[in-house]
Protein backbone atom coordinates (compact mmCIF):
# COMPACT_ATOMS: atom_id res chain seq x y z
CA UNK A 1 0.00 0.00 0.00
CA UNK A 2 1.45 3.37 -0.95
CA UNK A 3 1.95 6.14 1.51
CA UNK A 4 -0.43 9.05 1.19
CA UNK A 5 1.62 12.11 0.43
CA UNK A 6 -0.87 14.64 1.71
CA UNK A 7 -0.84 15.01 5.48
CA UNK A 8 -4.26 16.69 5.46
CA UNK A 9 -6.10 13.72 6.99
CA UNK A 10 -3.47 13.17 9.65
CA UNK A 11 -2.93 14.52 13.10
CA UNK A 12 0.76 15.30 13.36
CA UNK A 13 2.62 14.95 16.66
CA UNK A 14 6.34 15.43 16.39
CA UNK A 15 7.59 12.45 14.37
CA UNK A 16 4.19 10.76 14.37
CA UNK A 17 1.28 11.16 11.99
CA UNK A 18 -1.96 9.52 13.05
CA UNK A 19 -4.55 8.81 10.36
CA UNK A 20 -7.65 8.24 12.44
CA UNK A 21 -10.05 7.41 9.58
CA UNK A 22 -7.67 4.92 7.96
CA UNK A 23 -6.46 3.62 11.35
CA UNK A 24 -2.85 4.06 10.35
CA UNK A 25 0.20 5.42 12.10
CA UNK A 26 3.30 6.83 10.41
CA UNK A 27 6.57 7.40 12.20
CA UNK A 28 9.01 9.65 10.32
CA UNK A 29 6.79 9.29 7.25
CA UNK A 30 6.85 5.49 7.28
CA UNK A 31 3.81 3.34 8.09
CA UNK A 32 4.14 1.34 11.29
CA UNK A 33 2.26 -1.85 12.08
CA UNK A 34 0.02 -1.48 15.11
CA UNK A 35 -2.50 -3.90 16.56
CA UNK A 36 -6.16 -2.98 16.50
CA UNK A 37 -6.43 -2.57 20.30
CA UNK A 38 -3.21 -0.58 20.40
CA UNK A 39 -4.58 1.76 17.73
CA UNK A 40 -7.86 2.17 19.66
CA UNK A 41 -5.84 2.99 22.76
CA UNK A 42 -3.71 5.50 20.87
CA UNK A 43 -6.79 7.19 19.40
CA UNK A 44 -8.39 7.35 22.86
CA UNK A 45 -5.27 8.88 24.45
CA UNK A 46 -4.82 11.38 21.63
CA UNK A 47 -8.45 12.48 21.84
CA UNK A 48 -8.04 13.05 25.59
CA UNK A 49 -4.51 14.43 25.52
CA UNK A 50 -5.49 17.50 27.56
CA UNK A 51 -5.74 15.36 30.70
CA UNK A 52 -4.69 12.23 32.52
CA UNK A 53 -7.06 9.44 31.46
CA UNK A 54 -8.02 6.92 34.17
CA UNK A 55 -7.30 3.28 33.37
CA UNK A 56 -10.98 2.33 33.73
CA UNK A 57 -11.97 4.91 31.17
CA UNK A 58 -9.40 3.61 28.68
CA UNK A 59 -10.50 0.03 29.24
CA UNK A 60 -14.11 1.07 28.58
CA UNK A 61 -13.09 2.65 25.29
CA UNK A 62 -10.72 -0.04 24.06
CA UNK A 63 -12.68 -3.06 25.28
CA UNK A 64 -16.27 -1.76 25.29
CA UNK A 65 -18.63 -3.94 27.27
CA UNK A 66 -15.91 -6.34 28.39
CA UNK A 67 -14.49 -6.95 31.82
CA UNK A 68 -10.76 -6.63 31.32
CA UNK A 69 -7.88 -6.64 33.77
CA UNK A 70 -5.49 -3.72 34.04
CA UNK A 71 -2.73 -5.95 32.80
CA UNK A 72 -4.20 -6.06 29.27
CA UNK A 73 -4.12 -2.29 29.17
CA UNK A 74 -0.54 -2.37 30.37
CA UNK A 75 0.42 -4.66 27.51
CA UNK A 76 -1.11 -2.28 24.95
CA UNK A 77 0.59 0.71 26.57
CA UNK A 78 3.91 -1.12 26.34
CA UNK A 79 3.25 -1.91 22.68
CA UNK A 80 2.57 1.76 21.96
CA UNK A 81 5.67 2.88 23.85
CA UNK A 82 7.73 0.49 21.79
CA UNK A 83 6.62 2.34 18.66
CA UNK A 84 6.28 5.89 19.96
CA UNK A 85 9.06 5.98 22.53
CA UNK A 86 8.73 5.57 26.26
CA UNK A 87 8.14 9.25 26.92
CA UNK A 88 5.17 9.59 24.55
CA UNK A 89 2.80 8.15 27.12
CA UNK A 90 3.26 9.32 30.69
CA UNK A 91 2.07 7.32 33.66
CA UNK A 92 0.65 9.34 36.53
CA UNK A 93 0.75 6.90 39.44
CA UNK A 94 -2.68 6.02 40.73
CA UNK A 95 -4.37 8.23 38.13
CA UNK A 96 -3.82 6.84 34.65
CA UNK A 97 -2.04 7.70 31.41
CA UNK A 98 -1.52 10.81 29.34
CA UNK A 99 -0.33 11.31 25.78
CA UNK A 100 2.43 13.87 26.01
CA UNK A 101 3.67 14.64 22.51
CA UNK A 102 2.84 18.19 21.44
CA UNK A 103 0.93 18.55 18.19
CA UNK A 104 2.58 20.15 15.19
CA UNK A 105 1.26 23.50 13.91
CA UNK A 106 -2.01 22.99 12.10
CA UNK A 107 -3.55 24.12 8.85
CA UNK A 108 -6.15 26.85 9.26
CA UNK A 109 -9.64 25.40 9.52
CA UNK A 110 -8.66 22.24 11.36
CA UNK A 111 -9.24 21.62 15.04
CA UNK A 112 -7.37 23.85 17.49
CA UNK A 113 -3.95 22.73 18.64
CA UNK A 114 -3.98 21.10 22.06
CA UNK A 115 -2.02 22.57 24.88
CA UNK A 116 1.19 20.90 25.98
CA UNK A 117 0.56 17.97 28.24
CA UNK A 118 1.14 17.25 31.90
CA UNK A 119 -0.46 18.87 34.91
CA UNK A 120 0.42 22.29 36.32
CA UNK A 121 -0.59 24.37 33.30
CA UNK A 122 -3.62 26.66 33.07
CA UNK A 123 -7.08 25.11 33.22
CA UNK A 124 -8.02 23.67 29.83
CA UNK A 125 -11.49 24.52 28.53
CA UNK A 126 -12.52 20.91 28.28
CA UNK A 127 -16.00 19.40 28.29
CA UNK A 128 -16.92 18.31 31.78
CA UNK A 129 -19.29 15.51 32.75
CA UNK A 130 -22.25 16.73 34.76
CA UNK A 131 -25.05 14.82 36.43
CA UNK A 132 -28.49 16.40 36.86
CA UNK A 133 -30.76 14.89 39.53
CA UNK A 134 -34.32 16.23 39.37
CA UNK A 135 -37.62 14.36 39.50
CA UNK A 136 -39.49 17.07 37.60
CA UNK A 137 -39.27 16.31 33.91
CA UNK A 138 -39.65 19.89 32.68
CA UNK A 139 -36.97 21.15 35.05
CA UNK A 140 -34.68 18.25 34.21
CA UNK A 141 -34.92 18.74 30.45
CA UNK A 142 -34.38 22.47 30.73
CA UNK A 143 -31.39 22.18 33.02
CA UNK A 144 -29.77 19.52 30.81
CA UNK A 145 -30.36 21.68 27.76
CA UNK A 146 -28.82 24.76 29.40
CA UNK A 147 -25.73 22.82 30.48
CA UNK A 148 -25.31 21.16 27.08
CA UNK A 149 -25.46 24.56 25.42
CA UNK A 150 -22.50 25.53 27.64
CA UNK A 151 -20.55 22.67 26.07
CA UNK A 152 -20.80 20.10 28.85
CA UNK A 153 -21.62 16.44 28.65
CA UNK A 154 -24.76 15.87 30.74
CA UNK A 155 -26.48 12.80 32.17
CA UNK A 156 -29.68 12.93 34.19
CA UNK A 157 -31.59 10.90 36.77
CA UNK A 158 -34.97 11.42 38.43
CA UNK A 159 -34.27 10.39 42.02
CA UNK A 160 -31.55 10.43 44.65
CA UNK A 161 -31.02 6.68 44.77
CA UNK A 162 -30.25 6.41 41.05
CA UNK A 163 -28.03 9.48 41.39
CA UNK A 164 -25.92 7.72 44.05
CA UNK A 165 -25.70 4.59 41.88
CA UNK A 166 -24.46 6.57 38.88
CA UNK A 167 -22.00 8.54 41.02
CA UNK A 168 -20.49 5.37 42.44
CA UNK A 169 -19.96 3.76 39.04
CA UNK A 170 -19.08 6.69 36.76
CA UNK A 171 -16.85 9.71 36.86
CA UNK A 172 -18.60 13.08 37.07
CA UNK A 173 -17.18 16.55 37.60
CA UNK A 174 -20.27 18.18 39.08
CA UNK A 175 -23.72 17.28 40.41
CA UNK A 176 -26.74 19.56 40.04
CA UNK A 177 -29.15 18.46 42.69
CA UNK A 178 -32.83 19.09 43.25
CA UNK A 179 -34.05 18.83 46.84
CA UNK A 180 -37.57 17.44 46.43
CA UNK A 181 -37.15 13.95 45.05
CA UNK A 182 -38.60 10.49 45.66
CA UNK A 183 -36.51 7.56 47.01
CA UNK A 184 -33.67 9.62 48.47
CA UNK A 185 -34.17 13.38 48.44
CA UNK A 186 -31.53 16.04 47.99
CA UNK A 187 -30.84 16.37 51.70
CA UNK A 188 -30.48 12.61 52.04
CA UNK A 189 -28.02 12.55 49.16
CA UNK A 190 -25.99 15.39 50.69
CA UNK A 191 -25.89 13.51 54.00
CA UNK A 192 -24.58 10.34 52.33
CA UNK A 193 -22.07 12.39 50.39
CA UNK A 194 -20.79 14.01 53.59
CA UNK A 195 -20.06 10.57 55.03
CA UNK A 196 -18.27 9.24 51.94
CA UNK A 197 -14.70 10.50 51.33
CA UNK A 198 -14.77 9.65 47.61
CA UNK A 199 -18.12 11.35 47.03
CA UNK A 200 -17.13 14.40 49.05
CA UNK A 201 -14.71 15.36 46.31
CA UNK A 202 -17.59 15.92 43.90
CA UNK A 203 -18.88 19.49 43.89
CA UNK A 204 -22.65 19.91 44.22
CA UNK A 205 -24.85 22.81 43.22
CA UNK A 206 -28.35 22.61 44.68
CA UNK A 207 -31.15 23.88 42.47
CA UNK A 208 -34.53 24.20 44.11
CA UNK A 209 -37.66 26.30 44.32
CA UNK A 210 -38.12 25.52 47.99
CA UNK A 211 -38.67 28.78 49.79
CA UNK A 212 -36.90 30.05 52.87
CA UNK A 213 -33.34 30.70 53.98
CA UNK A 214 -33.33 27.69 56.33
CA UNK A 215 -33.23 25.23 53.39
CA UNK A 216 -30.33 27.07 51.76
CA UNK A 217 -28.42 27.15 55.03
CA UNK A 218 -28.98 23.44 55.59
CA UNK A 219 -27.62 22.60 52.13
CA UNK A 220 -24.51 24.68 52.67
CA UNK A 221 -24.00 23.08 56.10
CA UNK A 222 -24.23 19.69 54.46
CA UNK A 223 -21.41 20.65 52.12
CA UNK A 224 -23.13 21.88 48.95
CA UNK A 225 -20.95 24.34 47.04
CA UNK A 226 -23.76 26.56 45.94
CA UNK A 227 -27.52 27.07 45.82
CA UNK A 228 -29.54 28.33 42.87
CA UNK A 229 -33.22 29.17 43.07
CA UNK A 230 -35.52 27.89 40.37
CA UNK A 231 -36.30 28.95 37.78
CA UNK A 232 -32.55 29.02 37.36
CA UNK A 233 -31.17 32.18 35.82
CA UNK A 234 -28.96 31.03 32.92
CA UNK A 235 -26.30 33.68 33.49
CA UNK A 236 -25.96 32.75 37.16
CA UNK A 237 -26.02 29.05 36.27
CA UNK A 238 -23.12 29.48 33.86
CA UNK A 239 -21.08 31.48 36.39
CA UNK A 240 -21.65 29.07 39.28
CA UNK A 241 -21.05 25.94 37.19
CA UNK A 242 -17.88 27.47 35.75
CA UNK A 243 -16.59 28.38 39.18
CA UNK A 244 -17.33 24.95 40.71
CA UNK A 245 -15.70 23.14 37.80
CA UNK A 246 -12.62 25.30 37.95
CA UNK A 247 -12.18 24.49 41.63
CA UNK A 248 -12.73 20.79 40.88
CA UNK A 249 -10.12 20.80 38.13
CA UNK A 250 -7.64 22.62 40.34
CA UNK A 251 -8.14 19.99 43.06
CA UNK A 252 -7.70 17.22 40.47
CA UNK A 253 -4.42 18.72 39.33
CA UNK A 254 -3.30 19.17 42.92
CA UNK A 255 -3.97 15.49 43.52
CA UNK A 256 -2.04 14.50 40.38
CA UNK A 257 0.88 16.56 41.59
CA UNK A 258 0.76 14.99 45.04
CA UNK A 259 0.67 11.55 43.45
CA UNK A 260 3.72 12.47 41.40
CA UNK A 261 5.68 14.15 44.15
CA UNK A 262 4.72 12.14 47.23
CA UNK A 263 4.45 8.53 46.09
CA UNK A 264 2.60 6.16 48.37
CA UNK A 265 0.63 8.91 50.05
CA UNK A 266 -3.01 7.97 49.52
CA UNK A 267 -5.55 10.58 48.51
CA UNK A 268 -3.96 13.74 49.69
CA UNK A 269 -2.63 14.57 53.09
CA UNK A 270 -4.82 12.58 55.39
CA UNK A 271 -2.11 12.38 57.97
CA UNK A 272 -2.74 15.98 58.96
CA UNK A 273 -4.19 16.03 62.46
CA UNK A 274 -4.79 12.31 62.71
CA UNK A 275 -2.81 9.70 64.53
CA UNK A 276 -0.46 7.80 62.21
CA UNK A 277 -1.94 4.44 61.33
CA UNK A 278 0.95 2.06 61.17
CA UNK A 279 0.77 -1.65 60.61
CA UNK A 280 3.10 -4.58 60.79
CA UNK A 281 2.90 -6.90 57.83
CA UNK A 282 4.67 -9.59 55.87
CA UNK A 283 5.87 -8.06 52.63
CA UNK A 284 8.31 -8.24 49.77
CA UNK A 285 10.39 -5.21 48.98
CA UNK A 286 11.83 -4.44 45.57
CA UNK A 287 14.56 -1.88 45.00
CA UNK A 288 15.78 -0.93 41.55
CA UNK A 289 18.77 1.22 40.63
CA UNK A 290 20.19 2.62 37.45
CA UNK A 291 23.73 1.40 36.94
CA UNK A 292 26.51 3.89 36.22
CA UNK A 293 24.30 6.92 36.31
CA UNK A 294 27.44 9.07 36.64
CA UNK A 295 28.81 7.81 33.35
CA UNK A 296 25.46 8.44 31.67
CA UNK A 297 25.31 11.95 33.15
CA UNK A 298 28.78 12.79 31.85
CA UNK A 299 28.01 11.51 28.37
CA UNK A 300 25.01 13.75 27.86
CA UNK A 301 23.55 17.15 28.74
CA UNK A 302 21.88 17.85 32.09
CA UNK A 303 18.56 18.15 30.29
CA UNK A 304 19.01 14.75 28.64
CA UNK A 305 19.90 13.22 32.00
CA UNK A 306 16.76 14.54 33.65
CA UNK A 307 14.71 13.36 30.69
CA UNK A 308 16.31 9.95 30.97
CA UNK A 309 15.54 9.75 34.69
CA UNK A 310 11.95 10.80 34.01
CA UNK A 311 11.45 8.18 31.31
CA UNK A 312 13.14 5.51 33.35
CA UNK A 313 10.97 6.27 36.39
CA UNK A 314 7.85 6.17 34.24
CA UNK A 315 8.67 2.68 33.00
CA UNK A 316 9.60 1.38 36.45
CA UNK A 317 6.45 2.80 38.07
CA UNK A 318 4.37 1.18 35.35
CA UNK A 319 5.89 -2.20 36.06
CA UNK A 320 5.38 -1.74 39.82
CA UNK A 321 1.77 -0.59 39.60
CA UNK A 322 0.69 -3.15 37.04
CA UNK A 323 1.64 -5.89 39.51
CA UNK A 324 -0.06 -4.33 42.53
CA UNK A 325 3.04 -2.79 44.10
CA UNK A 326 3.20 0.53 45.89
CA UNK A 327 5.96 3.02 45.28
CA UNK A 328 7.43 4.04 48.61
CA UNK A 329 10.54 5.85 47.51
CA UNK A 330 11.51 7.78 44.39
CA UNK A 331 15.03 9.11 44.44
CA UNK A 332 16.20 9.91 40.93
CA UNK A 333 18.22 6.83 40.06
CA UNK A 334 16.68 4.57 42.74
CA UNK A 335 13.11 3.44 43.32
CA UNK A 336 11.70 1.38 46.18
CA UNK A 337 8.44 -0.53 46.01
CA UNK A 338 6.36 -2.47 48.50
CA UNK A 339 4.32 -5.57 47.75
CA UNK A 340 2.01 -6.43 50.61
CA UNK A 341 -0.93 -8.12 48.90
CA UNK A 342 -1.06 -11.95 48.73
CA UNK A 343 1.73 -13.59 46.70
CA UNK A 344 4.07 -10.73 47.48
CA UNK A 345 7.23 -12.49 46.29
CA UNK A 346 5.69 -13.64 43.02
CA UNK A 347 4.36 -10.15 42.26
CA UNK A 348 7.77 -8.66 42.95
CA UNK A 349 9.45 -11.23 40.70
CA UNK A 350 7.02 -10.52 37.85
CA UNK A 351 7.64 -6.82 38.35
CA UNK A 352 11.38 -7.36 38.08
CA UNK A 353 10.94 -9.37 34.90
CA UNK A 354 8.77 -6.65 33.38
CA UNK A 355 11.28 -3.98 34.40
CA UNK A 356 13.97 -5.85 32.50
CA UNK A 357 11.72 -6.18 29.44
CA UNK A 358 10.79 -2.50 29.49
CA UNK A 359 14.44 -1.53 29.91
CA UNK A 360 15.34 -3.67 26.91
CA UNK A 361 12.70 -1.87 24.79
CA UNK A 362 13.94 1.45 26.08
CA UNK A 363 17.53 0.57 25.19
CA UNK A 364 16.46 -0.42 21.70
CA UNK A 365 15.16 3.14 21.23
CA UNK A 366 18.22 4.72 22.80
CA UNK A 367 20.84 2.79 20.86
CA UNK A 368 19.01 3.38 17.57
CA UNK A 369 19.52 7.11 18.14
CA UNK A 370 23.15 6.71 19.18
CA UNK A 371 22.59 7.02 22.93
CA UNK A 372 24.14 4.86 25.63
CA UNK A 373 21.98 1.99 26.87
CA UNK A 374 20.93 1.83 30.51
CA UNK A 375 21.35 -1.10 32.90
CA UNK A 376 19.36 -1.97 35.99
CA UNK A 377 20.23 -3.62 39.24
CA UNK A 378 17.26 -5.02 41.15
CA UNK A 379 17.16 -6.29 44.72
CA UNK A 380 14.24 -8.23 46.20
CA UNK A 381 13.89 -9.12 49.88
CA UNK A 382 11.03 -10.49 52.00
CA UNK A 383 10.24 -10.18 55.66
CA UNK A 384 8.14 -8.44 58.24
CA UNK A 385 8.00 -4.67 57.97
CA UNK A 386 6.16 -1.74 59.52
CA UNK A 387 4.41 0.50 56.99
CA UNK A 388 2.43 3.67 57.44
CA UNK A 389 2.50 7.41 57.22
CA UNK A 390 4.89 9.44 59.27
CA UNK A 391 5.82 13.03 59.42
CA UNK A 392 4.39 16.32 60.61
CA UNK A 393 1.07 17.76 59.53
CA UNK A 394 2.96 19.97 57.07
CA UNK A 395 5.19 17.37 55.56
CA UNK A 396 4.24 13.73 55.49
CA UNK A 397 5.47 10.68 53.70
CA UNK A 398 4.77 7.01 53.38
CA UNK A 399 7.40 5.10 55.30
CA UNK A 400 8.34 1.49 55.44
CA UNK A 401 10.91 0.14 57.86
CA UNK A 402 12.34 -3.27 58.55
CA UNK A 403 15.39 -5.37 57.85
CA UNK A 404 13.93 -6.47 54.49
CA UNK A 405 13.73 -2.84 53.32
CA UNK A 406 17.42 -2.33 53.93
CA UNK A 407 18.24 -5.74 52.48
CA UNK A 408 16.41 -4.97 49.22
CA UNK A 409 18.27 -1.66 48.87
CA UNK A 410 21.61 -3.31 49.64
CA UNK A 411 20.94 -6.10 47.12
CA UNK A 412 20.05 -3.55 44.41
CA UNK A 413 23.32 -1.74 45.13
CA UNK A 414 25.24 -5.02 45.09
CA UNK A 415 23.57 -6.03 41.82
CA UNK A 416 24.55 -2.78 40.13
CA UNK A 417 28.15 -3.25 41.29
CA UNK A 418 28.46 -6.93 40.42
CA UNK A 419 26.59 -6.69 37.14
CA UNK A 420 23.76 -8.99 38.22
CA UNK A 421 20.30 -8.23 36.94
CA UNK A 422 18.27 -9.38 39.92
CA UNK A 423 19.43 -10.47 43.35
CA UNK A 424 16.91 -12.04 45.70
CA UNK A 425 17.38 -12.86 49.36
CA UNK A 426 16.99 -16.32 50.85
CA UNK A 427 13.43 -15.70 52.17
CA UNK A 428 12.25 -14.62 48.72
CA UNK A 429 14.05 -17.56 47.13
CA UNK A 430 12.27 -19.94 49.47
CA UNK A 431 8.88 -18.33 48.84
CA UNK A 432 9.41 -18.66 45.09
CA UNK A 433 10.67 -22.22 45.10
CA UNK A 434 7.76 -23.52 43.00
CA UNK A 435 7.84 -20.71 40.48
CA UNK A 436 11.49 -19.95 39.85
CA UNK A 437 12.22 -22.74 37.37
CA UNK A 438 9.43 -21.59 35.04
CA UNK A 439 9.80 -17.86 35.55
CA UNK A 440 13.45 -17.10 35.87
CA UNK A 441 16.60 -17.89 33.98
CA UNK A 442 19.35 -19.51 36.01
CA UNK A 443 17.22 -19.70 39.15
CA UNK A 444 19.92 -21.19 41.30
CA UNK A 445 22.86 -19.18 40.05
CA UNK A 446 25.67 -17.88 42.19
CA UNK A 447 25.04 -17.38 45.80
CA UNK A 448 26.70 -14.10 46.68
CA UNK A 449 28.73 -13.35 49.78
CA UNK A 450 25.57 -12.05 51.46
CA UNK A 451 23.66 -15.27 50.73
CA UNK A 452 21.59 -13.85 47.88
CA UNK A 453 20.61 -15.62 44.65
CA UNK A 454 21.20 -14.12 41.25
CA UNK A 455 18.33 -14.70 38.82
CA UNK A 456 17.62 -13.61 35.23
CA UNK A 457 21.36 -13.52 34.87
CA UNK A 458 22.97 -14.25 31.48
CA UNK A 459 26.15 -15.50 33.08
CA UNK B 1 -62.74 32.32 32.48
CA UNK B 2 -60.02 34.93 32.38
CA UNK B 3 -57.32 34.40 29.75
CA UNK B 4 -54.18 32.77 31.10
CA UNK B 5 -51.48 35.11 32.30
CA UNK B 6 -48.03 34.52 30.79
CA UNK B 7 -45.22 36.95 31.53
CA UNK B 8 -43.88 37.69 28.03
CA UNK B 9 -40.47 38.69 29.31
CA UNK B 10 -39.88 35.36 31.06
CA UNK B 11 -41.12 33.38 28.06
CA UNK B 12 -38.98 35.36 25.59
CA UNK B 13 -35.89 34.87 27.75
CA UNK B 14 -36.56 31.16 27.93
CA UNK B 15 -36.74 30.97 24.13
CA UNK B 16 -33.62 33.08 23.74
CA UNK B 17 -31.63 30.95 26.18
CA UNK B 18 -32.81 27.45 25.31
CA UNK B 19 -33.88 27.88 21.67
CA UNK B 20 -37.43 28.16 20.31
CA UNK B 21 -37.55 24.56 19.04
CA UNK B 22 -36.51 23.24 22.40
CA UNK B 23 -39.07 25.40 24.22
CA UNK B 24 -41.79 23.94 21.98
CA UNK B 25 -40.77 20.46 23.16
CA UNK B 26 -40.65 21.68 26.73
CA UNK B 27 -44.18 23.11 26.49
CA UNK B 28 -45.40 19.77 25.11
CA UNK B 29 -43.75 18.02 28.05
CA UNK B 30 -45.50 20.40 30.43
CA UNK B 31 -48.80 19.68 28.62
CA UNK B 32 -48.31 16.01 29.55
CA UNK B 33 -46.96 16.58 33.05
CA UNK B 34 -49.42 19.21 34.34
CA UNK B 35 -52.54 16.98 34.18
CA UNK B 36 -50.52 14.26 35.91
CA UNK B 37 -49.64 16.67 38.71
CA UNK B 38 -53.30 17.70 38.99
CA UNK B 39 -54.28 14.04 39.32
CA UNK B 40 -51.61 13.62 42.00
CA UNK B 41 -53.02 16.60 43.92
CA UNK B 42 -56.52 15.07 43.82
CA UNK B 43 -55.28 11.65 44.87
CA UNK B 44 -53.11 13.06 47.69
CA UNK B 45 -56.02 15.14 48.94
CA UNK B 46 -58.34 12.11 48.93
CA UNK B 47 -55.72 10.07 50.81
CA UNK B 48 -54.98 12.88 53.25
CA UNK B 49 -51.29 12.71 52.26
CA UNK B 50 -50.08 16.21 53.10
CA UNK B 51 -46.49 15.72 51.93
CA UNK B 52 -47.46 14.28 48.55
CA UNK B 53 -49.93 17.12 48.14
CA UNK B 54 -47.28 19.74 48.94
CA UNK B 55 -44.76 18.20 46.58
CA UNK B 56 -47.15 18.05 43.65
CA UNK B 57 -48.15 21.67 44.23
CA UNK B 58 -44.46 22.56 44.50
CA UNK B 59 -43.68 20.93 41.15
CA UNK B 60 -46.57 22.68 39.44
CA UNK B 61 -45.43 26.02 40.88
CA UNK B 62 -41.87 25.43 39.79
CA UNK B 63 -42.84 24.58 36.19
CA UNK B 64 -45.27 27.48 35.95
CA UNK B 65 -42.53 29.87 37.03
CA UNK B 66 -40.22 28.45 34.37
CA UNK B 67 -42.66 29.45 31.62
CA UNK B 68 -43.73 32.75 33.20
CA UNK B 69 -47.23 31.42 33.91
CA UNK B 70 -47.58 33.76 36.86
CA UNK B 71 -51.20 33.22 37.86
CA UNK B 72 -50.99 29.42 37.74
CA UNK B 73 -47.76 29.67 39.74
CA UNK B 74 -49.45 31.81 42.38
CA UNK B 75 -52.36 29.36 42.69
CA UNK B 76 -50.00 26.40 42.99
CA UNK B 77 -47.87 28.23 45.52
CA UNK B 78 -50.90 28.94 47.70
CA UNK B 79 -51.68 25.20 47.71
CA UNK B 80 -48.05 24.34 48.45
CA UNK B 81 -47.82 26.62 51.46
CA UNK B 82 -51.28 26.29 53.03
CA UNK B 83 -51.13 22.60 53.90
CA UNK B 84 -53.83 20.06 53.11
CA UNK B 85 -56.99 22.07 52.27
CA UNK B 86 -60.38 21.27 53.86
CA UNK B 87 -62.02 20.72 50.47
CA UNK B 88 -61.20 20.29 46.79
CA UNK B 89 -62.24 23.76 45.68
CA UNK B 90 -58.66 25.06 45.30
CA UNK B 91 -57.66 21.99 43.31
CA UNK B 92 -60.77 22.16 41.15
CA UNK B 93 -59.96 25.77 40.31
CA UNK B 94 -56.58 24.66 38.96
CA UNK B 95 -58.03 22.51 36.19
CA UNK B 96 -59.29 25.29 33.88
CA UNK B 97 -56.21 27.39 34.72
CA UNK B 98 -53.92 24.55 33.61
CA UNK B 99 -55.89 24.07 30.38
CA UNK B 100 -55.80 27.78 29.61
CA UNK B 101 -52.09 28.04 30.41
CA UNK B 102 -51.13 25.07 28.28
CA UNK B 103 -53.15 26.43 25.35
CA UNK B 104 -51.59 29.87 25.72
CA UNK B 105 -48.06 28.46 25.99
CA UNK B 106 -48.54 26.24 22.94
CA UNK B 107 -49.79 29.21 20.95
CA UNK B 108 -46.82 31.34 22.07
CA UNK B 109 -44.31 28.60 21.40
CA UNK B 110 -45.58 28.08 17.84
CA UNK B 111 -45.54 31.77 16.93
Amino acid sequence: MSVTASPSGAEQFGRFAIFLAERRLHVDGQPVALGSRAFDLLAALVARRDRVVPKDELIDVVWPGLVVEDNNLQVQVSALRKVLGAQAIATVPGRGYQFTVAAAARQPGTAPAPRAALPAGAAPPRASRLLVADDNKVNRLLLCRSLELMGHEVASVDNGRTALERLSSERFDLLLLDLEMPEIDGFGLLEQRAADPALRELPVIVTSSLEGVAQVARCIELGADDYLHKPVNPVLLKARVGSSLERKHLRDRERELIARLAPGLPDGLQIAGGAPEGRRTAATLLAVRLRDVDALAQAQSAHETLELLGNWSTLMLDAIESHGGRVMQLAGDAIGALFDAPDTALSALRTAREMLELAAQFNHERTSTGKLPIALGIGIASGEIVAGHAGTPRRASFVCVGAAVQRAAALAAEATQRGDKVLIDASTHAALADHLPSLAKSPDATVTATGAFSIFSER
Amino acid sequence: MNPAVIDPHTFDELQANAGADFVLELVDTFAEEAPRLLAELRSALAAGAADRFRRAAHSLKSNSNTFGATRLAAMARALELQGLPPDASGVDALAPEIDGTVAALQALARQ
